[in-house]
């Protein structure tokens, strides 16, 4: 028998939990941020100082502050390497918290300060990059993760930092590459740094969640040089004048998710837990709507299609119902681990303790989910419609959603 | 009850909080061995290395062992060869995996 020592894996559980309580609120924020100007939504009109808050506080607030959160508890157990300094992470949630709060808040009531707001975001987020790479380099036995994972965190630091380019030009001035950058900034945040962590990580949660084992994991390596080869295709197509250099880089990206699916698809069948739980497969039913959204790209840009309001639109699915619900499915298996360890590991072998199901009410979990895909759908279809109200019922049912969701997870800190 | 079946017994008390099944009855539990002074030595697996339930099913067996009468220092050794595979699971598990 091959014995390992045990590794010191769990986290000091308030700093994962900082991390997510703040997101469930800039949630809430950006959602109704979102209601209150949906009729800007409704015209494709994005690139405007109240939707830059509400995104803002959507991507930066939630997403990337739960992507923190969910790193710090599940680095020290996926890669079994302890978090690097825990007093350092501590303090970067402060100033990543005051960041992005200020930096989105700034983007809708003065846009020219907004810049410094983002310096602070960006010293947070320089300040986790470097607690993540020491830590994962600290890792003995690397793998395939922990490439995916350096190559998302690598992704996150030239989204800031294009970010802050935006930022720069839009309080001074003078560069003249400012839809390139902007570009740039979107693709690298979304797909190099969002995709690619959950990527790496559904690679050991899906696995986990379903109790799956004997699968081959035999399209991982392909899933990762053809999408970052994608990824980097398609930087370039902003940058250089390529007729088929967007397409050819959306078709990589499109294989790339392709394979990421096949391995996925593996591992569910060979599963030994037949019953899912319901927001673990909401997870499942994100990764669905990623290649979807990856095939549709793939041929808007094929046929060259420029409309703003196309993209625009693809981006927002790509963010909402690739990403934010995979967090959304996660964050139910997530946070009840994180409570348990610290409220019941050490009663467990004494007394009867609840199961990580227990914890969170399943039947509320669906109907929450089951609002943000109507929602979803409805905002989409009422745009498309051109229909005001439409919009303005379903991004309201988005809204309260958000309001429910929150709820939902921070009841399982009272359990 | 011997010691040792004692021991066996308690051990399905851990459960393991993601799946709701005893750690016995997933087939976690490699062997149990007792020297003369009932010093115990527990040879266990996880169903995956990197289980983020690591520390806590491990301290579980060491408390729900605490309590047994006459036993000396409890010692869980966590091994990740032979690697677990389902077919260390009992009817039981099996059925509770695939029947609800």
């Amino acid at each position: 028998m091959i014995s390992n020592p045990s590794p010191k894996s769990a986290t000091n559980i308030k700093l994962p939990i900082s991390f997510i309580v703040y997101a469930l609120f800039a949630f809430s924020c950006s959602q109704i941020i979102l209601f209150m100007n949906s009729s800007d939504m409704l015209i494709g009109q994005f690139r405007l100082p109240d939707i830059w808050m509400g995104a803002h506080f959507l991507l930066l607030g939630f997403a990337v502050m739960v992507a923190m959160g969910a790193m710090y508890q599940l680095v020290p157990v996926a890669f079994l390497t302890p978090i690097w300094n825990e007093r350092f992470g501590f303090i970067q949630f402060g100033i990543t918290a005051l960041g992005v709060g200020f930096f989105s808040t700034l983007l809708s009531f003065k846009p020219s300060v907004a810049i410094y707001g983002g310096m602070l975001a960006v010293i947070g987020v320089v300040m986790f990059i470097i607690q993540m790479v020491i830590t994962i380099l600290s890792q003995q036995k690397k793998s395939l993760m922990t490439i995916t994972v350096l190559v998302a965190i690598i992704s996150l630091f030239l989204t800031i930092v294009a970010g802050l380019l935006l930022a720069w030009n839009i309080a001074y001035g003078g560069i003249i590459n400012h839809t390139s950058i902007l570009y740039s900034h979107i693709a690298l945040g979304i797909a190099g740094w969002f995709t690619l962590l959950i990527f790496g990580f559904s690679y050991k949660l899906v696995p986990m969640f379903s109790l799956s084992h004997g699968f081959s994991m035999k399209w991982a390596k392909p899933m990762v040089i053809t999408y970052i080869t994608g990824l980097i295709m398609l930087l370039l197509s902003f940058w250089i004048q390529v007729t088929f250099l967007p397409t050819i880089g959306w078709f990589l990206l499109c294989l790339g998710f392709t394979f990421f699916v096949l391995d996925v698809k593996e591992i569910i069948k060979k599963r030994m837990k037949k019953k899912l739980d319901k927001p673990f497969i909401f997870s499942l039913f994100a990764i669905g709507n990623g290649l979807v959204i990856h095939f549709i790209a793939l041929v808007g840009s094929l046929y060259h299609i420029k409309s703003s309001i196309f993209w625009g639109w693809l981006i927002f699915l790509y963010i909402f119902s690739w990403v934010i619900f995979s967090i959304l499915g996660y964050l139910y298996k997530i946070v009840p681990f994180l409570w348990w360890t610290h409220k019941y590991a050490d009663r467990i072998g004494k007394e009867k303790v609840p199961t990580l199901k227990e914890m969170i009410h399943e039947k509320a979990s669906i109907n929450i989910l089951t609002l943000f895909i109507i929602g979803i759908v409805g905002l989409v279809l009422f745009v498309i419609l051109q229909v005001g109200i439409g919009v303005f019922v379903f991004q309201g049912i988005l809204a309260v959603a958000s309001i429910l969701y929150a709820i939902s997870i921070i009841r399982v800190l009272f359990i | 009850m011997d010691l040792e079946n004692e021991i066996q017994t308690a051990l399905y008390d851990v459960i393991d909080p993601e799946l709701g099944i005893n750690i016995v009855d997933l087939g976690l539990v490699y062997g149990i061995s007792l020297d003369e002074e009932n010093n115990a030595l527990i040879a266990m697996t996880l169903t995956t290395p990197g289980c983020p339930m690591h520390d806590s099913i491990t301290k579980g067996v060491e408390h729900r062992l605490k309590s047994i009468e006459g036993l000396g220092v409890i010692k869980v050794n966590l091994v990740w060869e032979p690697a677990w595979t389902p077919e260390n699971m009992s009817e039981k598990a099996m059925q509770i995996l695939w029947g609800n």
